[in-house]
């Protein structure tokens, strides 16, 4: 056993947590699954390596996931931390609930009890820019806008409405989604083109300065559908307007300090 | 199945000269919901309503639709008529048939079937509207006024005055303000002190004012009509109550050589110190920095000589809370000092001074009795020059804007050098010369004219020192082709910029007021609201929104006034339940906001707090935003925000919104 995997087989049999969430061996041996390790014994099974894709915070608003007392462990990615730390200012984790972790490359455990830690250990661990999505977001960056607009309607003509990338995305958390709302009804709620990239349209909008840019809407479309540009791009635009700090409390579009630059009304 | 009324109104020919009023009428008649609709010439008249109130009672209506002039216009008119006959204001909604559709389209087919679209569209929003009823938000009658310069002093006398009390913060000993410091003032040239020392008595005197000096705002929490203020009371080492003002303990005290805030450090003060003879209040403070016995632990002497036993060393602090109904934020400004100008020597030269300076050596109660002698020797200064714009009109600086005051100040400074000092010889270098106002390019006239005050148009480089102590002025003459200039000097006076307080930005933020870059306070519009903030029930008034003269000051601050007894003489704010609220819903899900809280940061008007779901043993089961309706402006800059759409404006809701635009859609 890791020594790493004896630490936290520690903490669950100490009741320093009630649960632990992290991965373990997939069904092949190119990918990893998220594991719930309710007893020490579980936790031998947990893994921690580049396999771990999944972003797991998704988790952390599942009430009925989770037991009503005690704190949770998260064995977390990079991904899993950015997303955590959204979470939090967003008021969706209560403080002291969730007890984040790292594992460092000698399988050293690391513990995040607070924001500023998570902020930190972020800020030191930088992820790489996805060469392969940046060239993706050239080529139709140089369309032209009407060449633009058909391969959206192209590609989103697939979308078969599933909400995977929805249920997939730990920031997608309100209780009744817009798309469920029917006074007024917003958006169609069949299958076809049209209603398609309108759900789209809003699911990134919704994004706007709080995409944290995991892709895990990507990874999680049966039809594999490049949505992940659209929230991509739109997180460029918010940095190229208002920079790549995001405020503490709220979000870009919601904060303003009154030496901010007009420069955006054209 | 609703009952809707539509009434299509020819303004005269206002409407029906382009759009046949009688089609729009028939059309609407037909619509789904719709009971009863006619048109007629004025419906705004007497017999117009009558017509409607008749058709609500007659027909049973339960939405009414009129088709007129804008809402700006009429609609109070109309829903009061829908009142009357029973019928709840807010079931009634106007089409704008003149300013959106006839007044600027030509007579024709397109125009009337326009006009039948809106109208369909206002049809389709009343068949969803609610019955509202008006918010009620009680009003504590009292008001704080931040600040007691003559800004300030004025606020809360005319508040006084009208019968409400007022509470008086101010953080320094004594009230006054900037013009407390004055010698005369422009454009009239009367002693500053005899107009103002009156006024600073009555606040003292008065039964409705509550005065706080030496005392700072710590928080404000609330919303108008219903503030509360925490104030700090900085301990003042001297029991109030017990002192007579003797003034024995100013003469005692062994610590002399302070520089004297009220003289700008022209003059020196005590530890223990009433900052000028006509203070108000008139009792002393012990300023704890220079005090040998708060920072040494030894002295005491002004106890040992304190006829009444009214020293209280070692007291804390004490903080106050106060409910009041609305705020006036009258905080002044400060002038730059000296040392901000390194092309004049940084404030190194002791003769090169500011203009608040300037006033303390003309003022009669100033170090030198009003006689104009130099800080460096005491002697009269026989040249003297004035420098315009210092700071002020240069970006560079970061100063673009004008401080307003100082052409006038300057002027005034120059002329009051030539009556005091008559073979005296002054300069003053300016950019232009700004003298908008009642007399006041008189006055500058004056001083030129019959003054003889030498004006040369041009900036000043530098301002240095020879080896020989005397002050040389360089700079250029504009009016002369740019040339070159050098002044010999005496004595030079800076009209530095006025600036904001350094607390300002602070102090804004603790009050949720907004502020332009340099720090002054913002008004909610420049030209149409003045006095007023973003914030509801706080105001402003005088040179903390931008330097400006006494005049200028007093009549803002009659004007705050006037905003707060006009608010405070309501027992009810009365306010159109046009707000936003957020939405409750079945359980589990008890509301669809999930509690993200991004529309609170979004609100400009603070509105938005947090309010507890608990189940009937007191458990919380989920935190969801809550409007206060008293702060709430129905601007929906929150609806527009959240994502679960868990807050509507009431009589705007999305619902609403969506179906009349839908309906303008939706024709063929
Ligand atoms: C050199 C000079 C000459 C001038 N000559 C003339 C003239 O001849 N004629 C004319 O019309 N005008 C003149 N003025 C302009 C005049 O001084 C101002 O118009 C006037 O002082 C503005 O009054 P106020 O009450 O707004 O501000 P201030 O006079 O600055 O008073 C503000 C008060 O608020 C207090 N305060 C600040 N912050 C706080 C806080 N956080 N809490 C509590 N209290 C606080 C301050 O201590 C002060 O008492 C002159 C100005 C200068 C600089
Ligand atoms: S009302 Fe909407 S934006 Fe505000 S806290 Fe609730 S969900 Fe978030
Ligand atoms: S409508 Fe405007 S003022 Fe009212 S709560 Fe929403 S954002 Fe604030």
């Amino acid at each position: 056993m890791n020594n790493w995997n004896k630490q936290i087989a520690d903490m669950l049999a100490d009741g320093t947590v009630a649960l632990v969430i992290g991965y373990e061996e997939g069904s092949t041996p190119q990918k990893t699954r998220p594991l719930f390790c309710h007893d020490a014994v579980a936790a031998e099974r947990l893994v921690m390596d580049g396999r771990c894709t999944h972003n797991l915070a998704v988790y952390l608003t599942k009430k009925e996931l989770l037991p009503a007392e005690g704190r949770i462990g998260v064995v977390a990615t990079v991904n899993v931390l950015k997303s955590a730390l959204q979470l939090m200012q967003e008021n969706q984790i209560p403080e002291g609930r969730f007890l984040l972790m790292a594992v460092g490359p000698e399988g050293k455990l690391t513990e995040l009890p607070d924001a500023e830690s998570l902020r930190q250990y972020i800020a030191a661990h930088p992820l790489p820019d996805n060469p392969e999505v940046a060239a993706l977001i050239e080529k139709i960056d140089a369309m032209s806008r009407e060449e633009r607009w058909a391969y959206w309607q192209e590609c989103l003509s697939k979308c078969v409405k599933c909400y995977a990338c929805r249920a997939a995305c730990p920031l997608c958390y309100c209780t009744r989604c817009i798309v469920e709302d029917n006074r007024p009804q917003w958006i169609l709620p069949w299958a076809s083109t049209l209603p398609n990239i309108e759900w789209q349209i809003n699911r990134v909008m919704h994004m706007a300065g709080r995409c944290t840019g995991c892709g895990a809407c990507y990874a999680a479309c049966p039809l594999h559908l490049p949505i992940h540009l659209l929230t991509k791009k739109l997180t460029q635009e918010i940095n190229r307007e208002f920079g790549t700090e995001r405020p503490a409390k709220g979000n870009v579009l919601s904060t303003f300090s009154p030496d901010d630059k007009e420069n955006f009304i054209h | 199945m609703s009952k809707i009324g539509v009434f299509i109104c020819h303004c005269g020919e206002n409407i029906s000269a382009t759009v046949d009023c009688a089609r729009v009428a028939q059309a609407a008649a037909e619509m789904e919901g719709v009971a009863y609709a006619t048109d007629y010439k004025y419906m705004c008249s007497e017999p117009g309503q009558q017509l409607i109130r008749q058709a609500i009672r007659e027909h049973n209506l339960d939405g009414v639709v009129v088709g007129s002039c804008s809402p700006r216009m009429h609609e109070p008119t109309f829903r009061r008529a829908c009142a009357e006959a029973g019928l709840n204001p807010y079931l009634c909604e106007i089409a704008n048939l003149r300013e959106h559709c006839s007044w600027v389209h030509e007579k024709g087919e397109a125009t009337t079937q326009k006009a039948i679209d809106i109208v369909q569209g206002l049809v389709e929003k009343v068949r969803r509207n609610q019955p509202l009823t008006p918010i009620r938000v009680p009003v504590t009658k009292k008001a704080l006024v931040i600040g007691g310069g003559i800004a300030g002093i004025q606020a809360a006398l005319d508040i006084a005055n009208c019968g409400h009390r007022v509470i008086l913060v101010e953080k320094e000993p004594s009230i006054g303000g900037h013009m407390a410091q004055l010698s005369e003032t422009f454009p009239t040239l009367d002693c500053s002190q005899c107009i103002l020392t009156p006024r600073m008595v009555e606040v003292a005197q008065h039964p409705n004012i509550t005065l706080y000096t030496y005392a700072e705002v710590e928080s404000v929490e609330g919303f108008i009509g219903n503030f509360k203020a925490t104030i700090r009371l900085k301990a003042k080492s001297v029991d109030e109550k017990k002192c007579t003002g003797c003034g024995l303990c100013t003469t005692k005290c062994p610590n002399k050589k302070i520089p004297g805030e009220f003289n700008e450090g022209l003059g020196t003060r005590t530890a223990i110190y009433v900052p000028f003879p006509q203070a108000v209040p008139n009792k002393p403070v012990i300023d704890k920095e220079h005090c040998n016995y708060y920072q040494k632990g030894k002295c005491r002497v002004c106890e040992k000589f304190c006829p009444t036993g009214a020293i209280t060393f070692d007291q804390p602090d004490q903080f106050i809370t106060e409910e009041v109904g609305a705020i006036v934020v009258t905080t002044g400004f400060r002038v730059l000092p000296t040392s901000f100008f390194p092309e004049y020597g940084y404030g190194r030269y002791k003769d090169v001074i500011t203009g608040i300076q300037f006033e303390r050596l003309a003022s009669a109660s100033g170090p030198t009795m009003g006689e104009i002698r130099r800080p460096s020797d005491g002697t009269v200064p026989k040249k003297v020059v004035f420098i315009a714009c210092c700071g002020s009109r240069d970006p560079a600086k970061g100063i673009p804007y004008c401080s307003k005051i100082c052409c006038m100040y300057t002027a005034k400074h120059a002329m009051l050098y030539q009556h005091k000092v008559h073979d005296g010889e002054s300069t003053v270098f300016y950019m232009d010369i700004r003298a908008g106002g009642k007399n006041y390019e008189e006055f500058v006239r004056r001083a030129i004219e019959e003054d003889k005050v030498n004006y040369v148009r041009g900036r000043v480089a530098r301002v240095y020192e020879r080896a020989d102590g005397k002050l040389v002025v360089r700079g250029v003459d504009t009016l002369l082709g740019a040339q070159q200039v050098e002044i010999e000097a005496d004595m030079v006076v800076l009209a530095t910029a006025g600036v904001a307080n350094p607390g300002a930005e602070e102090l804004a933020q603790k009050l949720h007021i907004s502020y332009d870059p340099y720090h002054f306070f913002a008004e909610a519009h420049p030209k149409l609201r003045p006095v007023e903030t973003n914030t509801a029930g706080i105001y402003l008034a005088g040179a903390c929104q931008a330097p400006k003269d006494i005049p200028e000051t007093v009549a803002t601050a009659s004007g705050a006034a006037a905003k707060v007894v006009s608010l405070l003489s309501q027992d009810d704010l009365v306010r159109e339940p046009l707000v936003a609220v957020v939405n409750r819903c079945a359980p589990p899900v008890y509301s669809t906001c999930v509690g993200c809280f991004l529309c609170q940061t979004a609100c400009p008007y603070q509105a938005i707090e947090r309010e507890e779901i608990k189940d009937r043993q007191g458990r919380v089961i989920k935190t969801v935003a809550k409007v206060n309706p008293g702060l709430c402006q129905g601007c929906g800059t929150c609806v527009s925000f959240c994502r679960s759409k868990a807050i509507d404006i009431q009589g705007y809701s999305n619902e609403q919104m969506y179906a009349e635009v839908n309906a303008l859609l939706n024709h063929e």
